[in-house]
């Protein structure tokens, strides 16, 4: 029979151009700008570090690279158990895609609750991004005299300002609180003594501003030897004690023994190491933010075969930003 | 093609392998676990006394490498996906690297040449000896080039 005696329709079908859903489309368009991103830090980080005149050990900057390590065995065991959350979602064992899910979830939050306590033994010793609270100078040199100088003054003058509780206050106190009718002027008497007494400085005060009287005398040297046996004194670097290749960590030195002193530390390269340091790891930590928010939503969700896309596409996303940090950890715990 | 044909469905590859993954998973899984332990015996005393630092860092970014391949073709589930995967993932790659170069001239060669007063200045490797560090670092600067880090 031709077409002629017999017309029929031609029925057009869509033909998607890709055999992807457009979820997973997206996401994949959106994890390669998010190469671009990492990319562009790590290189960034990659021609900083190797083109620096200098740059400090992962000792010298209180990096445990055990702890690093330990992250990363969460991170792939976190991945691991998003891919067993998908298979049981596809074969609609809802319950056990849930159970891993939390667990995704669980190791997730554990990840970030250890970069939480990294950050704090950061700031800690001194170590912040950028001034003014980061305590880092680059070389043991005037100007960093002067600055431990400038700190050792402000301590020193807050002391100085404090009132001194002596025997014969005690004895005014005590003489004006025995007597019952006082006057308005004895009352307020009292009440000026009161707060002296709160307001005084303390034994233990008095020691540190002996101390702090006596460290600022060490200051006032413009030999080079010297100021850098004072940096030392403060902050002991783990590559200057003990060399430079994987030195052991350096322990003490009068930031430790005493932490209200706060003083200025010289970290050769440290400061574009912490620069580095911490907008890498800072965006890395932002993004498995953002992912354990969007397992947090799916945690409410029926987790069966209809939302195993869903659950492929965030995997897609955790996977990558398990990568990230495959090639974090080495370049900034281990080289 | 007639209109009697089926339009391909997009989610043919999820049918293609219905079958569980879960053993491959947990074998890559313990794959990524040996590999990172390799990683970290660059940081003992056994690779330390035997290697030098850039046989080190070669290795830990071959063992890096070879983890991101297996999270990537097995986990991601690349390794199954058609040749989209190619269109999406190579270009990124090629401008990674572009990018990555592209810092050096200006950024990654910023120490070759400088000024004394900001040699003055620049952060020196530690030293309890200032003064050895000073002729240490006078004598980086009037070699041909910066020692390596």
């Amino acid at each position: 029979m031709s077409t002629a005696e017999h017309p029929h329709h031609v029925r057009l079908v869509y033909q998607p151009a890709l055999p992807l859903s457009n979820g997973k489309l997206f996401m994949w368009l959106f994890l390669s700008t998010e190469i671009m991103f990492f990319a562009a830090l790590i290189g960034a980080y990659i021609v900083i570090r190797f083109g620096a005149p200098t740059w400090p050990t992962p000792h010298d900057v209180h990096l445990v690279e055990v702890i690093g390590f330990f992250n990363t065995l969460v991170l792939v065991m976190s991945s691991v158990t998003v891919v067993y959350c998908l298979e049981a979602a596809k074969t609609n064992k809802t319950g056990v895609a849930k159970a891993f899910m939390g667990a995704t979830l669980l190791l997730g939050s554990i990840f970030l609750g250890i970069k939480v306590y990294e950050y704090s033994s950061k700031f800690s010793h001194g170590i912040y991004p950028q001034p003014k609270h980061s305590r880092i100078y680059e070389k043991a040199d005037l100007y960093y005299a002067s600055a431990v100088r400038a700190r050792l003054q402000e301590i020193s003058g807050a002391l100085t300002v404090k009132p001194v509780w002596t025997e014969e206050d005690v004895q005014a106190l005590a003489a004006l609180d025995a007597k019952s009718d006082r006057t308005d002027e004895e009352n307020t008497q009292r009440t000026e003594l009161q707060t002296k007494r709160d307001t005084a400085i303390t034994e233990d005060e008095q020691k540190r501003l002996a101390f702090v009287k006596d460290l600022e005398l060490k200051t006032n040297t413009t030999d080079p030897v010297e100021i850098n046996k004072l940096a030392m004194e403060i902050a002991p670097l783990a590559s200057a004690m003990h060399g430079t290749e994987h030195a052991e960590a350096a322990h003490g030195g009068l930031n430790d023994e005493m932490p209200w002193l706060k003083l200025p530390i010289v970290i050769p390269g440290g400061n574009m190491w912490a620069s580095t340091y911490f907008l890498l790891t800072g965006f890395h930590a932002i993004h498995v933010l953002v992912g354990l928010i969007f397992f947090a939503i799916m945690m409410g969700w029926n987790l069966n075969a209809a939302s195993a896309i869903a659950i492929e596409n965030i995997g897609l996303y955790w996977h990558f930003v398990d990568l990230v940090w495959i090639f974090l950890f080495p370049l900034l715990y281990l080289f | 093609m007639t209109a009697h044909d089926h339009p391909h469905d997009p989610h043919a590859t999820h049918a293609e392998h219905a079958h569980s993954h879960t053993g491959q998973y947990f074998a890559v899984f313990l794959a990524l676990c040996v590999l990172s332990a390799m990683s970290f015996l660059t940081y003992t005393d056994f690779w330390r006394e035997r290697f030098p630092v850039e046989a080190g860092r070669t290795f830990m970014m071959a063992v890096s490498c070879t983890k991101a391949m297996l999270v990537i073709l097995f986990f991601m589930h690349v390794k199954y996906e058609a040749n989209w995967k190619y269109v999406l993932t190579i270009p990124p790659a090629i401008m990674a690297v572009f990018l990555m170069l592209a810092l050096v001239p200006d950024i990654g060669f910023r120490n070759r040449k400088y000024s004394p007063e900001r040699k003055a200045r620049m952060a020196a490797e530690a030293s309890t000896d200032s003064v050895a560090a000073e002729h240490g670092a006078e004598a980086e600067h009037s070699a041909a080039e910066p020692a390596a880090h």
